[in-house]
């Protein structure tokens, strides 16, 4: 146990869930995550059957010459997986990523979506 | 019987959960301040960080005071039916104080992947300057 500590503490940066909302439009699943710091080039998705696994990189590094008053915040590595409903078409998923925060879009199969019922008048 | 603790990892983990029973009051007073700021200083300026995801550089509000640098703005609610809510939402403030007079034209904040710099320069009257001494040959 004390080993697993230590192996936390010193590795290169500390690892986070990033702080994700999960919502149901009409269209389908909007994923919200909060990955400040993360660049396009940082930032990995990978799709493996029902497992979505996103991960992505913030590096604040030190800056030559500057003393730090105040830190209230660092450089870590968001790591997150999520598993996928039946109800998701995996071909369609889309994501961007726009001032930090990685959007992932999860339209839902057609059969899902709701459908009326045309009724013919006899 | 002696027990010798000097290699066993006990003592250490006692001394973190004292610091941790003596500690929590302060982290979660600090874990309210949103957003977090990372605070520099170099020989010309002093520079403020933010981590504000989500927001674009017209939607959030900097104003500079005499002393002080306020940060402001709100975080939106997004639309649909919640599974997890995990984001914060709702209007934030933080106020920076100054200790150092800054030079209000040359300010320059700038907004990337989430992350807010602000670059405040330090007037020119408060940096360090050289003054040549001549000597007086007598």
């Amino acid at each position: 146990m004390a080993t697993d500590i230590e192996k936390k503490e010193t590795g290169s940066l500390p690892r986070y869930r990033p702080a994700t909302d999960i919502l149901e439009r009409e269209d389908g699943f909007h994923l919200f995550l909060d990955m400040p710091g993360v660049a396009k080039e940082d930032l990995v998705i990978d799709l493996k059957e029902n497992e979505l696994v996103v991960g992505g990189k913030a590096d604040h590094p030190p800056v030559e010459g500057e003393r730090m008053i105040e830190v209230e915040f660092g450089g870590g590595e968001y790591y997150r997986a999520f598993t996928l409903s039946d109800a998701v078409d995996q071909e369609k998923i889309k994501a961007s990523l726009v001032n930090g925060v990685l959007e992932i879009f999860m339209p839902k199969k057609e059969r899902v979506l709701p459908k009326r019922i045309e009724i013919k008048a006899g | 019987m002696v027990i010798d603790f000097s290699f066993s990892p006990f003592p250490r983990q006692i001394d973190r959960l004292f610091e941790e029973l003596t500690r929590p009051f302060v982290i979660n007073q600090r874990r309210m301040l949103y957003p977090p700021l990372n605070i520099s200083e170099d020989a010309d300026n002093i520079t403020v960080r933010a981590e504000i995801p989500g927001l674009a550089m017209d939607e959030l509000e900097l104003t500079l005071s005499n002393k002080s640098l306020v940060l402001k703005g709100e975080r939106k609610v997004e639309q649909g039916k919640y599974f997890r809510q995990e984001r914060p939402t709702g209007a934030f403030q933080r106020i920076v104080n100054l200790n150092v007079p800054v030079d209000r034209e040359k300010v320059k904040a700038t907004l990337v992947s989430g992350v807010l710099s602000v670059v405040l320069p330090k007037s020119e009257d408060v940096k360090p300057k050289k003054i040549a001494i001549d000597v007086a040959k007598g």
